[in-house]
């Protein structure tokens, strides 16, 4: 078992009249339980020339042995995606089933819990899939990671 | 204006055989421009029951477009207990014990809100809205 944890610190001496100091960590675990994520895609660094959409962590896969649930259903995935820009008017749009979550302006990070839940656009055999796109195609860098539970892998043709 | 700094750090001597150490450090600005955010509605908590279903955090209607910024936190210590976490009727994730997330916010509809859904009575949500 892997103990991985992450740690997030929100500061501002300005923000408020009392001076704001938020920390938070926890341990990555398999749903529900206290054991500790094994997976993990590995840190990657991505760049990408067009603004169309792309799968970031695209699971759009068909349906499980139970109906429409997929085999990772419910699991417990992390997602990290940060936008290396330097250009504060460039960002990514970050969506789910093509639903907007936000947009990651140069140098913002995220890290979201994803659990492949079913599509709401969709409702049968689809799962959620993270997607992004960049505002410009005149180059972008992004990073990002999935430490998770597992995942369904395409099968090779 | 004001300076938020946010900080992410995610470790692990034993995921990989090599060790893993990712860090982030961002300042929380406007969007497209490098003002800082000015808004927020403070830290807050809030205990729910499993009877709030479909309970709105955060409502797409009660704010304009912009670099809005959201973290999350399940304070239980079970671990069987979590938080599902939807945007715009499109489940995002669970947030189970302990747990904490941290992510953009557009309200770019009015349908755009985040909503949470406690798996158990009177657990208890940790919460903060970072706004233009």
């Amino acid at each position: 078992m892997a103990t991985t944890t992450a740690s997030l610190t929100i500061t501002s001496s300005d923000l408020v009249g009392d001076a704001l100091s938020l920390s938070a960590s926890n341990t990555l675990h398999k749903a529900g339980t206290t054991t500790g994520l094994e997976q993990a895609t590995g840190l990657t660094k991505t760049y990408l020339t067009a603004v169309t959409p792309i799968d970031l962590f695209g699971t759009i896969l068909p349906s499980g042995s139970t109906g429409n649930v997929s085999t990772y259903e419910g699991k417990s995935h992390w997602i990290y995606i940060s936008n290396k820009s330097e250009d504060e008017t460039e960002y990514a749009t970050i969506t789910i089933g093509d639903k907007v979550i936000g947009r990651l302006y140069a140098g913002d990070f995220m890290w979201m819990p994803w659990d492949q839940a079913t599509d709401a656009l969709d409702g049968t055999t689809k799962h959620a899939d993270i997607e992004l796109a960049p505002s410009v195609a005149t180059g972008m860098w992004f990073e990002h990671c999935m430490i998770h539970e597992g995942m369904k892998l395409p099968t090779s043709v | 204006m004001a300076t938020t700094t946010n900080t992410l750090l995610l470790e692990s001597t034993d995921l990989l055989s090599d060790s893993l150490s990712v860090s982030a450090i961002a300042t929380l600005t406007g969007a497209g421009n490098s003002t800082g955010l000015t808004l927020t509605g403070g830290l807050g908590r809030k205990k729910l029951t499993s009877g709030h279903a479909q309970y709105v955090l955060f409502d797409g209607d009660a704010y304009a477009n912009g670099a809005h910024k959201i973290y999350l936190k399940n304070t239980s210590s079970t671990a069987a207990e979590y938080f599902t976490i939807e945007i715009n009727s499109e489940q995002m994730g669970k947030l189970y014990a302990g747990d904490w997330c941290f992510f953009p916010w557009e309200a770019n509809a009015s349908t755009n809100d985040i909503k949470i859904d406690p798996s158990a009575n009177d657990m208890v949500l940790e919460y903060m809205l970072l706004s233009e």
